[in-house]
């Protein structure tokens, strides 16, 4: 009986449906293909800060044994990036190297040994020019200018008032103003950038294999980097170890593989050193936050004033949106109205960074809620009751006009309030011991796509033929983040059908179609919904042909699933039979949804750039972090996380809890013990011993509550889970500090040595 | 993942048959559990040509240990070191130590040799073969300069971290030494000589972070052993930013004897901060009477005297110096009063 049972599987604990494959160790990630004839690839990075490219010698490389080709900046003259407005990179430098492990040429030869030994025989001949490694140094008077089109090394700057920000100051009981300093952090995803690249000279046509969040903006890129008609290229995403948004952009490596297939012929691996991972970068940027807060007596903010900058790197890449993220996203968690930004994205002579989990909004967040916690203890008000002043109440549009029409907020509070026992334990726990809190959120998906070109902004086919199996086809990339996973629940609901009727295709531009990739945490809400869409037509299509079977009318045909019927009498038939009639005709059937944002969550226009921000809908997510701070050794234990985080409507609790878990762990990395670091521009912690990304034995246990406030837009109501939880540890951790030893810290990492002379400082 | 580059891989099964190889390739390099070798032949910071696996010589893999004496084979591994029930009942200094050292895979590969040997290490050596051409390498390979200290003239100052050496240097072990014409013994302290100081001539006995080891050309490390002293207590402790797979920041071991309220006997011994493994001096002045707060100010400034940790971890040198006396107070203390 049990297979008329509608498969009821959203809001359940299902396992990833390509989780047999990695657990097991059988998944294909790019380095483990293998194709006959296949050359190696391996990068000839700068050595230096800063200087003009002089003269790249490879005529000694070119003759060693072994070497089958070199390509450098006069390869090709064709920028990159993924914004349109600042495509500002060569895939290997040209004019000028801008940071030390820049690719300046490339080399393709038969094994790693005969390239590793040819990548010494290259020359780099250089003018070299002073370099800029702060924000400080990059924006005083008289720096050398990085890029010829940006003066003053300024990437972007903003600067937007909304309200009247004076005079919220002076209703204010209470003003505080505090800096903060964040240090720069890196994904450190597991998976190393891959690239596979075959160019068939015989029909002019590529293939490439990349571990990749977005293989459309690859598509894209490599169009355009090798000046090739996009008709003749064909992108593969294996499955991908990771991306945290390291890999939200076409990175070099996948384009100089591409290059150096084409000049050969032939097949290029490139699979790089866990350095050249971390150089590549696409991290968060080094934050500096000056920030002001006028509050009221019973908590509610009167004004906010924020000046932010970013240490961005060599290039644009995402700048210019991490730097209005930042600004915008200041809204849409509080009830906020006087709010004055002033964001600067600087351009410096060090690796580029990127969109990184939480993008633009984790450094602004922690920054506000570590504030907005010294104000409370000033106005002797529970940081909770501080929240409480200040919610929303949705449906509403923001201030900078984002649309919020589901708000768990108070509802994740709530848990958190109640699971930590924070009402009797706070100010009671043992010398050393401290409870904090904080809040944060993120946009389910940006309304609009960085590339528009007018048509939707997913589309999901569904094919259905003789085997009766469902191949669900989508660009949607699979990174880990159970993307394959929601499609395949998402179409088995629509339909009362079983996870094992369903396959999901998504990882080949020859077979899906377009989508723009797994950033924003947008897969879900706007794939899910085109995935629904796509699912409801071919559920028509189905009802149809079994009303035909039946000889009834589509409006009498009772779905099952498996079954289809006319009334609870009728014996019906079966889902193998309604398929079969459904292919008389006119054959395989292919059905098609589409899912674009609403012009209302676009965004509005109160400034440049307003439309950075707008998502349909806003995740929630709160926080409390228990910890005991060792006063003789400065060492901060963890001792426990309550987290709550409102994802709408939760489709596989195992993946949605999965992916909380992740953003504390990460936010705890950022917040602990995590930071880049340079010596003159060269990166020190390239390495995993040195860029400290904390182990199982520092993960405390993470209690998490699923809130669902069911989004009327959101795909069965649900919104984002994969980033919003993230940014509200670090401020949690901080108030923690702040409450067991009264010492608050306003700058990240909180490593032991920090609250070592934090504690020494307080004592003098 | 880049492919290793070419070496020649003995594996002898005797100890005559290592130092036969030994003295045959007086170029080539002793390979344990491999944790910290293999990472640097890939780094290319090292590119010995042969390398003499022990870990097949039977002898070597041995530990004798009672209330008595206690003698550890150098292929011996540190998880066999750390669950030993007989180390951990009367050395527990060392299997608390050994427990400590990286993370478990490192444990069930590496060594007590190899830890014993164990690399200097520096945030301007251990790095890729790029990244120490870009800055024109360190005194440590081929370069002319120390960046951490540019102006010391001839001085490395890379630290040694390993683990073991501070906490069996409180129970004054000794080593023995296998070369091509028998096998010598020596205190454990004698094989450290990263005592250089900026501006200081090198000589035999004292080195730096490049020269920090005393063993001569074709010598090999095949044994560790200790004679018990009734009474002693003992204890390792260290500092780490995270909880496993790190090197420490700081690590201390102390061992003591108490005679009624009286403290008799007090060794400590630091590692992660000099370029040897430090064992305190001037400990039999605390000796005498309780290690009150006094006695442990005391201690604290032998520490602040004698703990030198220099910009080589990206963890600062003055934080590691600072919380090896706090460490070093705290074991004191737990173990006068356990």
């Amino acid at each position: 009986m049990n297979k008329i049972q509608s498969a009821r599987n959203i809001g359940g604990y299902v396992p990833m449906v390509d989780g047999p494959e990695k657990v097991s160790g059988r998944a294909r990630y790019t380095a483990d293909i293998l194709q006959p004839g296949m050359l190696t690839g391996r990068i000839f990075r700068s050595p230096y800060s800063h200087g003009e490219i002089l003269d790249v010698d490879i005529s000694q490389a070119l003759r060693l044994p072994g070497v089958k080709a070199i390509v450098t900046g006069a390869d090709c003259d064709k920028t990159f990036g993924v914004l349109p407005i600042a495509r500002s990179e060569y895939p290997l430098a040209r004019d000028k190297v801008r940071y030390r492990g820049e690719p300046v040429a490339a080399i393709v030869a038969v094994d790693d040994a005969t390239a590793r030994k040819a990548l010494s025989l290259i020359k780099l001949n250089i003018r070299e020019l002073p370099a800029c490694y702060t924000v400080e140094a990059a924006t005083a008077a008289g720096a050398v200018q990085i890029h010829k089109r940006k003066p003053g090394n300024i990437e972007r700057d903003i600067i937007f008032e909304i309200g009247d920000v004076e005079s919220g100051f002076k209703e204010a009981d209470l003003v505080r103003e505090a800096t903060s300093n964040c240090a720069e952090v890196c994904q450190n995803q597991m998976e190393m950038h891959a690239a596979i690249a075959d160019y068939d000279a015989l029909r002019d046509r590529l293939t490439v294999h990349a571990s990749t969040q977005v293989p459309y903006y690859v598509h894209l890129m490599l169009a355009q980097i090798l000046d090739m008609d996009m008709s003749r290229i064909r992108v593969i995403r294996p499955q991908v170890g990771g991306g945290f948004g390291a890999r939200s952009e076409a990175l070099n490596i996948e384009l100089i593989a591409a290059l150096l297939a084409r000049k050969i012929g032939g097949c290029v691996r490139m699979v790089t050193s866990r350095e050249e991972t971390f150089i590549t970068h696409r991290g968060r940027p080094e934050t500096d936050i000056r920030l002001k807060i006028g509050m009221r007596k019973d908590g509610r903010i009167t004004a906010v004033e924020c000046e932010c900058d970013q240490r961005g790197g060599a290039h644009s890449g995402y700048g210019t949106v991490t730097i209005l993220y930042s600004g915008s996203m200041l809204y849409a968690i509080y009830d906020l109205h006087n709010v004055k930004y002033t964001g600067r994205r600087v351009l410096t002579n060090t690796p580029p960074c990127g969109a990184m989990r939480g993008h633009g909004t984790v450094d602004i967040r922690f920054a506000f809620e570590n504030l907005l916690d010294q104000m409370a203890r000033e106005l002797e008000l529970d940081p909770f009751a501080v929240r409480r002043a200040n919610y929303l109440s949705a449906p509403t549009f923001t201030d900078n006009d984002l649309m919020v029409n589901s708000y768990g907020l108070p509802e994740c509070i709530d848990w958190v309030e109640r699971e930590s026992g924070w009402k009797a334990r706070r100010g009671k726990l043992a010398k050393g011991k401290g409870l904090g809190m904080a809040c944060s959120h993120y946009v389910s998906g940006a309304s609009n796509p960085v590339n528009a070109s007018g048509d939707p902004h997913a589309t999901v086919k569904i094919k259905l033929d003789f085997d009766g199996s469902l191949a669900v086809l989508s660009g949607a990339a699979e990174i880990g983040q159970g993307s394959s996973t929601m499609l395949a629940q998402a179409v088995c609901e629509v339909l009362g059908l079983d996870l094992s009727r369903i396959r999901v295709i998504a990882s080949d531009s020859d077979l899906v179609p377009k989508d723009t990739g797994a950033y924003s945490s947008r897969i879900t809400f706007i794939v899910g919904n085109a995935a629904i869409a796509a699912a409801q037509n071919l559920k028509g299509i189905l009802i149809a042909a079994a009303a035909r079977k039946l000889e009834a009318k589509p409006d009498e045909i009772e779905c099952l699933g498996e079954l289809y019927r006319v009334g609870a009498q009728d014996k019906g038939i079966t889902f193998d039979e309604v398929a079969a009639e459904a292919l008389k005709g006119g054959g395989a059937i292919t059905a098609t949804g589409h899912y674009s944002t609403i012009p209302e969550s676009r965004g509005g226009n109160k400034y440049r750039g307003a439309a950075i921000g707008a998502s349909m809908g806003y995740s929630y997510s709160a926080q409390v972090v228990e910890v005991s701070v060792d006063e003789g050794t400065g060492v901060v234990t963890v001792d426990k996380v309550w987290v709550a985080h409102d994802c709408g409507r939760a489709l596989n609790r195992l993946t949605v809890e999965g992916q909380v878990q992740g953003s504390v762990w990460m936010g705890m990395g950022q917040a602990m013990s995590e930071e880049t670091g340079y010596h003159d521009g060269l990166m020190l912690t390239g390495n995993m011993l040195d860029y400290r990304v904390p182990t199982i034995q520092d993960s405390p246990p993470i209690e998490v509550g699923i809130i669902e406030s069911n989004d009327p837009h959101g795909p069965f109501g649900a919104k984002e889970a994969g980033e919003g939880s993230l940014a509200a540890f670090l401020p949690a951790l901080t108030n923690a500090i702040a409450d067991a030893i009264g010492i608050r810290f306003n700058d990240l990492p909180v490593t032991p040595d920090r609250v070592f002379a934090a504690i020494e400082k307080s004592r003098r | 993942m880049q492919a290793l580059p070419e070496f020649e891989l003995l594996r002898p099964t005797t100890l005559d048959d290592a130092r036969k190889a030994r003295a045959a390739h007086p170029e080539s390099q002793i390979i344990g559990g491999g944790t910290d070798l293999m990472v640097n032949i890939r780094r290319g910071i090292v590119a010995p040509p042969v390398l003499i696996d022990l870990t097949g010589v039977a002898e070597l893999r041995k530990i004798n240990a009672d209330e008595t004496s206690l003698e550890i084979g150098a292929s011996v591994t540190l998880v066999e070191l750390a669950a030993h029930p007989q180390v951990i009942k009367h050395y527990p200094v060392v299997a608390e130590a050994a427990a400590h050292i990286a993370g478990p895979m490192h444990r069930n590969m590496g060594t007590v040799g190899g830890n014993l040997c164990l690399d200097t290490r520096c945030i301007f050596y251990n790095q890729s073969e790029w990244w120490r051409g870009a800055i024109h390498h360190c005194l440590k390979t081929t370069g002319d300069i120390c960046h951490v200290a540019p102006k010391s003239r001839g001085v490395c100052f890379a630290t040694f971290s390993g683990d073991l050496a501070p906490a069996l240097m409180t129970l004054d072990a000794e080593i023995g030494v296998a070369r091509a014409d028998g096998i010598r013994a020596m205190p454990l302290n004698a094989l450290y000589i990263g005592y250089a100081r900026q501006d200081e001539p090198q000589t035999a006995t004292r080195g730096d972070g490049k020269h920090f080891l005393s063993l001569r050309p074709g010598e090999i490390v095949t044994s560790v052993s200790v004679k018990n002293t009734p009474g002693l207590r003992s204890a390792y402790d260290k500092i780490r930013i995270r909880r496993s797979i790190e090197f420490p920041v700081c690590g201390v071991a102390v061992a003591l004897r108490r005679d009624g309220d009286a403290l008799i006997d007090l060794r400590v011994a630091f590692t992660g901060t000099n370029s040897r493994p430090v064992r305190l001096e001037g400990t039999a002045a605390l000796c005498g009477g309780t290690p009150d707060a006094r006695v442990l100010q005391d201690l604290d400034a032998l520490v602040r005297d004698q703990v030198m940790a220099m910009k080589t971890t990206f963890t600062p040198g003055h934080y590691r110096r600072r919380v090896a006396g706090v460490l070093a107070r705290r074991l004191v203390t737990r173990l006068f009063e356990s």
